[in-house]
């Protein structure tokens, strides 16, 4: 099959630092020279060469974190889908987080415009006392008369492995009808966000550490949090726009940063 | 009716029966934290609640499994099933929820083997025993109604009956209704369980599990209020 676009890396431990040991791009994907915001650990920012996905794209990233290495992901921008009258835009990611290593992938939001039908597929794939950091925001484009929820319907399918065991299966179906503002659906909010956090120390102690630094806030935002199998937690939040989103999930990344990694908030550098 | 299909009817009706000791009536997935937060107040915010959750929870989710699953234990095909056991585990975000189904599904597993024992059902609650498998009311459904020759039809729309009157009548309790109004809204929503089967037959494996985020983070939510009368 020939894709829109393909972007492989793979990140490996050398001594005390990590580096982007090789690294693969066709298509309307590329990515930029990685960047050391911290000593030893790269940062890559993952670049769309178009101005958006449009109808039929197919995309594919492969990214693998070899044993005891660390690598950041974010991307440059918002990726946003356009109108897909023919085929809907397919979006496949497998990112693999060898052993003892440590992967924060965030990514900025998907935007989807009017007429989009987007399917993103994401399978991760841990080992043992690997550390797997994820976001991921969905918001909903605006359309020319100023309405939201005009794209047709998104499709999201995260699930994740530790050693070859299925952990989580996460499938968001977003698709408007007279129900999606309502109870058990949007809840009346517009914009949907995620962290995952999957370390071996996220258990009901971090999860009671996180509720508390999270309750304070006093913003309209609703948002739940949970343990996941085997080591992880979940933060799932709807709000009414983007920087809300990204205020809440950055808090919540920024402590578990500071507790288990004894790190600091990133500051991705991109504005 | 003829004698065949009241003998079909008996079990369903059992397996069904809101007093069934499947431990449902201890959970209610995520309806409690809107009853508190006062999103559900009364017969006409419930009705409107169970009419999405059953749209949307339990055709893409419970429902669909059922179906799978019976398709699956009728071809013989075991690795279908447990597949579906593990990704039902996994899609449940909500701690409270996943354990509760995992409970629920365990328990009917065990009484089900004693009343109506197939080497299917056997295998499963063995792997639920030895850790292979997590255990789901869903599947341990289709397995019993596909041993005991229950068409499919009739046994999605059972089983989706059979959640759905477990939540009315912890909805009767909990908000609480009148009991009156609690038996009207099983009877309202007859036609929509219809519609529900009709769907959950037209959708496919890759549908499994689709559902909007408000429901999961009231699941999540659950843990963290006060006063519950259930464990979910």
């Amino acid at each position: 099959m020939s894709y829109t676009g393909v972007l492989e890396l793979s990140a490996i431990r050398r001594q005390s630092k990590s580096i982007v040991s090789s690294c693969y791009y066709e298509g309307a994907l590329k990515l930029t020279r990685p960047v050391y915001l911290e000593e030893h650990v790269p940062t890559v920012y993952l670049i769309h060469v178009g101005g958006g996905y449009v109808d039929g794209d197919t995309y594919l990233t492969d990214l693998s974190v070899e044993a005891g290495a660390e690598l950041a992901v974010t991307t440059q921008s918002a990726t946003k889908v356009y109108k897909t009258p023919k085929n809907p835009v397919v979006q496949q990611t497998n990112l693999k987080v060898g052993k003892g290593s440590v992967l924060e992938y965030f990514p900025d939001s998907l935007i989807a415009y009017e007429g989009a039908r987007f399917i993103q597929e994401t399978n991760v794939r841990m080992e043992e006392e690997a550390v797997f950091f994820y976001s991921d925001i969905i918001t909903p484009g605006w359309a020319e008369d100023g309405s939201l929820f005009r794209y047709d319907w998104i499709r999201s399918k995260l699930k994740v492995y530790k050693n070859d065991k299925l952990v989580l299966f996460d499938h968001l179906l977003l698709k408007p009808d007279d129900q999606l503002n309502g109870i058990m659906q949007m809840e009346g909010y517009t914009h949907v966000g995620t962290l995952l956090i999957f370390h071996n120390q996220a258990d009901k102690v971090f999860l009671d550490g996180l509720y508390e630094v999270m309750e304070d806030i006093q913003e309209d935002v609703c948002f739940g949090l949970s343990t996941l199998p085997k080591g992880g937690v979940i933060l799932r939040l709807l709000a009414r726009s983007t920087g809300m989103i990204e205020k809440m999930i950055t808090l919540a990344h920024g402590w578990a940063r500071h507790q288990m990694l004894a790190k600091d908030v990133v500051r991705w550098r991109k504005y | 009716m003829d004698t065949a299909m009241i003998n079909e009817l008996f079990p369903l009706l059992q397996l069904c029966d809101s007093n069934f000791p499947s431990g449902a009536f201890s959970h209610s997935f995520g309806l409690e934290t809107y009853i508190q937060e006062q999103v559900i107040t009364d017969t006409k915010s419930f009705s409107e609640a169970i009419i999405v959750y059953i749209e949307k929870q339990l055709v893409f989710v419970e429902g669909l499994a059922c179906r799978l699953a019976f398709e699956g234990v009728g071809q013989n095909r075991m690795a279908d099933l447990f597949e579906l056991d593990q990704l039902l585990f996994a899609a449940s975000l909500a701690e409270e929820t996943r354990i509760g189904n995992r409970r629920i599904g365990e328990r009917m597993a065990k009484l089900c083997a004693g009343l109506y024992p197939s080497p299917i059902l056997d295998d499963y609650l063995d792997k639920i025993k030895e850790k292979q498998a997590y255990g789901h009311s869903a599947l341990v459904f289709s397995i019993v109604a596909c041993h005991l020759q229950v068409g499919k039809e009739t046994a999605i729309g059972a089983y989706l009956y059979g959640a759905v009157s477990s939540l009315i009548q912890n909805a009767v309790r909990s908000i609480p209704l009148g009991q009156t109004d609690g038996q009207k809204l099983l009877v309202n929503i007859q036609p929509l369980l219809k519609k529900a089967v009709r769907k959950i037959l037209l959708l496919s494996k890759d549908d499994l599990g689709a559902v909007s985020p408000g429901l999961e983070i009231a699941q999540m939510r659950h843990e963290r209020l006060h006063v519950r009368l259930f464990m979910s």
